[in-house]
């Protein structure tokens, strides 16, 4: 566990971004950049470059990649003075952006993941439930615009009920399906029925009272994961995105003392 | 800086340890459905779907705020619980079962590019005061994005955000990420996400916009990149359309919507030039524009008291957005009504099918939300606004509104709705898409009533007791289709079950529209059927008001009046023989609380009584119409079952 623990991503930054920030932290002081040399690498010259050519659709001629170095070394001169003033704090714009931003980084890596066989399948064992059909239904169903006329036609053979354009029979249904025809309450109260030969109800609808014959269900079944795979893969995406973010802000608060007056 | 240095270590260790690409869809969710389902033998179930949201992919919708992207959209679409860009917990009570993310096509992205570049590199001083008014709080964002959207009105924007050339780079990394993502969450049979854009048409700010949504799988919508358009004319994106399905073998269609903004320039007269509509312009518009959004949160676009002065219904929608065009810059008169609003658009067609040999304006009607806040919410009770701007709070119900003044539309003048109801065989991007184009579609304010409409020749009140949904499909035409005049009287099967989680309805109409015999267009709404109430005798005495149940202080209302589904058998009682016309079906709920009153509720809030009186509505429900079609003529859609066309390019 701990071995898996530490190839992940994940705990690389939150050790990283823990060792620092706790250093930090327990130092107290304020932000002070001692170091006085800027350096600015290649990857730094393309990525300014790269972003030249996306806001202007060509890549920069070497003047004008010049002319960005300078600026961006003038930028980060006129910033780090502005932090060693603490010119930072309070602008809520700041707080903002950074924050947005190591909330970002903390997901980013899941984003675009796929997760291995071993993690969706633990992710399955642990939420397989999310992906269970709540019972298949077959059934018939007999419509009457009062509650008095299905319970005086309850003793009939088979009763008929008024006309209408509601399906007179499902078949599969599942709690979705009869909810899309007869509403949400309807179909909760479809649930909890159990097969019979005689006509059950009157169950209230959306539209007035049903007789029904309950006459097949299967229980509800976590399906095998390879019927929802797609659905498992997103979901631990999202989920493990959310709980990156979570948990790296959960470690990075861990270090501080928090009084709130 | 060593606060910064962290953050740079941390970002390089997870992007050194990426380990691969994202989960990658199934060939069956890749492509346009065909042969993945079962399907029924005729269309058997509207499915439910939006084919207008927008995304933090939009220019405006990000600049208005919103932090949610396609995924979530369709998560949301699905069934599952997003938390909203303000921090709510969202969640639709009922699924939808296909969505059309159609993010604006010019300058794709441009807003959240804008938001995230360095800003010494924004070097437009209009790109750079709006970069820092989106920086600067969530109120001077959206005036920043009110500004620019007025700048495009206006013909203004810099050339950073208009330029496509510039655009492109970017929107190609951007459409094929989304197109992966739509795979990922296309379904066969559950769910169907299709691919599409919304193209931004706006001379002068009078809207012109429609939305594109494609029948094909990433395969083939990858062939193509949006197509912007704040310049030029509608015949720019037809050209566009046609030079898809030529090059991929695919299938596109486009929706206008809005047209209640358009100031009576989109559906005008007139050809895009201003000279007399050629045939060959309406024939074009009328395969490529098979649909229109009729109803959708910047109001309803049925029709307007002024031109239906009998209708007592006409005015639901209307209130704040008759007032001018979309940014208010011009201002609207009663002469452009006929050109902006629906009915009268569907008149038009016949006049100048009378001229022309085609009928440009043969459209069905469909709802959406046209929501840029993420989340396809289309239920009075579960209203997030139409940007992120208006998400539930307690101050969006009486706040002003307006992009380009200050005056005029408020934000209870918002309609919290629009869904779009597909008569499909089944759940595939094909089968819906071709429900589209022969518009066997209808809209609704939001509440999901299933709503038949058949028409033919011999049909009877006996049909209903039989099986009357293969009697409609093979001995008359269903909704959008077009019924042969054999020289008798078009009789029409009608049915309407109320939403069965939603409010009883209050009555069925037909709108009939004609040319009369001295060549005018007319229109009449005739009652069908309603809930049990006394009339009071004579036969053509109006049908009695159906009462009204609302607590406006609660926002409750009961089901104690109306009906829970509504039949008839209708025969037109005025038909004359050769005459040309349309029919389709308007269905009306019992009146409930618009999502003003349950905000105040939610709220606490004290509205004037005016407000409150406006938002005691009657939602409902719009076929598209059938056309009777002079006797031998050919019939111009398709059927169901039928191959896509092939459109012939001109």
């Amino acid at each position: 566990m701990i071995r898996s623990a530490l190839r992940d991503p994940l705990a690389h930054f939150l050790l990283a971004g823990a060792a620092i920030w706790g250093v930090l932290a327990l130092a107290g002081e304020p932000v002070d950049p001692a170091e006085r040399s800027i350096t600015l690498s290649r990857e730094q010259q393309a990525g300014l470059a790269l972003a030249f050519e996306r806001t202007m659709g060509r890549a920069p001629t070497d003047a004008e990649l010049d002319a960005r170095v300078d600026q961006w070394v003038r930028e980060e001169v006129l910033y780090r003075e502005a932090l060693r003033l603490g010119l930072d704090e309070g602008d809520p714009v700041v707080r903002r952006r950074l924050a947005t931003k190591m909330d970002e980084l903390a997901g980013a890596e899941a984003e675009l993941a796929r997760p291995t066989e071993a993690q969706l399948a633990e992710w399955y064992r642990d939420h397989g439930t999310d992906y269970e059909r709540g019972g298949i239904l077959n059934f018939e169903q007999a419509w009457f615009p009062t509650r008095e006329a299905a319970l005086a036609a309850r003793g009939e053979d088979r009763p008929q009920g008024q006309s209408t354009s509601l399906p007179r029979t499902m078949a599969k249904a599942d709690r979705e399906d009869i909810a899309r025809a007869f509403g949400t309450a309807f179909a909760d109260e479809m649930l909890a029925l159990s097969v019979a030969r005689d006509w059950q109800g009157p169950i209230r609808s959306g539209y007035g009272w049903h007789l029904v014959q309950l006459y097949h269900r299967e229980e509800g079944s976590v399906p095998p994961l390879e019927e929802v795979r797609d659905r498992a893969e997103r979901d631990w995406r999202g989920r493990t995105i959310q709980a990156r973010r979570e948990k790296a802000y959960q470690l990075l608060r861990d270090a501080y003392t928090i009084e709130i007056e | 800086m060593r606060y910064l240095l962290a953050v740079g270590a941390a970002g390089l260790l997870l992007a050194s340890c990426s380990d691969g690409a994202p989960g990658e869809a199934t060939e069956a969710q890749q492509g346009d459905g065909t042969d993945t389902v079962d399907l029924a033998e005729f269309p058997d179930r509207p499915y439910w779907g939006d084919t207008h949201l927008h995304t933090d992919v939009s220019v405006d919708a990000f600049g208005f705020g919103v932090r949610l992207g396609p995924e979530e959209a369709l998560r949301f679409a699905r069934g599952e619980e997003v938390t909203a860009t303000t921090g709510m917990k969202a969640q639709l009570d009922r699924p939808l079962d296909f969505l059309v993310i159609a993010d604006h096509s010019d300058a794709m992205g441009a807003t959240r590019r804008l938001y995230d570049a360095p800003r010494m590199m924004v070097r437009d001083p209009t790109l750079r005061r709006w970069y820092d008014m989106m920086h600067e709080s969530p109120e001077q964002s959206t005036r920043a994005v009110a500004e620019l959207i007025t700048a495009a009105a206006n013909d203004e924007i810099p050339e950073a955000f208009r330029d496509p050339e510039r655009q492109a780079a970017a929107t190609r990394e951007l459409w094929d990420r989304h197109l992966d993502v739509l795979d990922r969450y296309n379904e066969p049979g559950r769910f169907t996400a299709f691919a599409g854009f919304e193209w931004t048409l706006m001379p002068s700010g009078n809207n012109l916009h429609r939305v594109v949504m494609f029948r094909d799988g990433s395969a083939k919508t990858r062939e193509v990149l949006p197509y912007p358009g704040l310049d030029g004319d509608v015949t720019g994106l037809w050209d566009y359309m046609d030079a898809y399905e030529e090059t991929t073998g695919g299938k596109v269609l486009a929706i206008p919507h809005n047209s209640n903004l358009s100031n009576g320039q989109m559906f005008e007269l007139v050809g895009p030039d201003g000279g007399a509509m050629s045939a060959q312009y309406a024939r074009r518009r009328a395969a490529r524009e098979p649909v229109v959004e009729a109803t959708q949160i910047k109001g309803d676009s049925e029709t307007h008291p002024f031109l239906s002065p009998n209708d007592e219904f006409a005015s639901f929608g209307v209130a704040g957005w008759e007032l001018g065009n979309l940014p208010l810059t011009e201002r609207s008169t009663p002469d452009m009504y006929a050109g902006s609003y629906l009915r009268s658009a569907l008149l038009r067609g016949l006049t100048l099918e009378e001229r022309l040999g085609v009928n440009p304006y043969a459209f069905g009607l469909i709802g959406s939300t046209d929501s840029h806040t993420a989340l396809a919410t289309g239920d009075e009770d579960n209203f997030f606004g139409k940007h992120t701007g208006n998400e539930p709070s307690a101050e969006r119900a009486m706040d002003a509104q307006n992009l380009g003044t200050r005056q005029g539309r408020f934000g209870w003048h918002y309609l919290a709705g629009g869904y779009a109801a597909a008569w499909a065989r089944g759940n595939t991007r094909a089968e819906i898409f071709d429900a589209f184009m022969r518009r066997e579609v209808y809209a609704t304010t939001g509440p999901r009533m299933v709503l038949r409409l058949f028409a033919g020749h011999d049909f009877a009140a006996s049909d209903w007791g039989g099986d009357w949904v293969r009697a409609g499909y093979t001995r008359g035409v269903p909704m959008g289709g077009e019924l042969e005049d054999t020289g008798r009287a078009p009789t029409f099967l009608i049915s309407a079950l109320k939403d069965p989680d939603g409010a009883n309805l209050d009555r069925v109409q037909v709108v009939k529209g004609w040319v009369d015999a001295g060549g005018e267009a007319q229109e009449k709404v005739f009652d069908v059927a309603w809930s049990a109430r006394e009339m009071d005798g004579a036969s053509d005495s109006p049908v009695p008001p159906v009462g009204d149940t609302v607590d406006r202080l609660r926002a409750t209302y009961k089901n104690t009046i109306g009906a829970a589904e509504l039949r008839a058998t209708w025969t037109d009682p005025e038909y004359r023989r050769g005459q040309r016309a349309f029919y389709y079906v308007r269905v009306l709920e019992i009146p409930t609380p618009s999502w003003v009153l349950y905000d105040a509720v939610r709220f606490g809030l004290k509205l004037p009584d005016n407000v409150i009186e406006a938002n005691v509505i009657q939602e409902r429900a719009y076929s598209s119409p059938v056309w009777l079609r002079p006797k031998n003529r050919p019939q111009t859609r398709p059927q169901v079952g039928d191959a896509p066309p092939i459109m012939e390019a001109e």
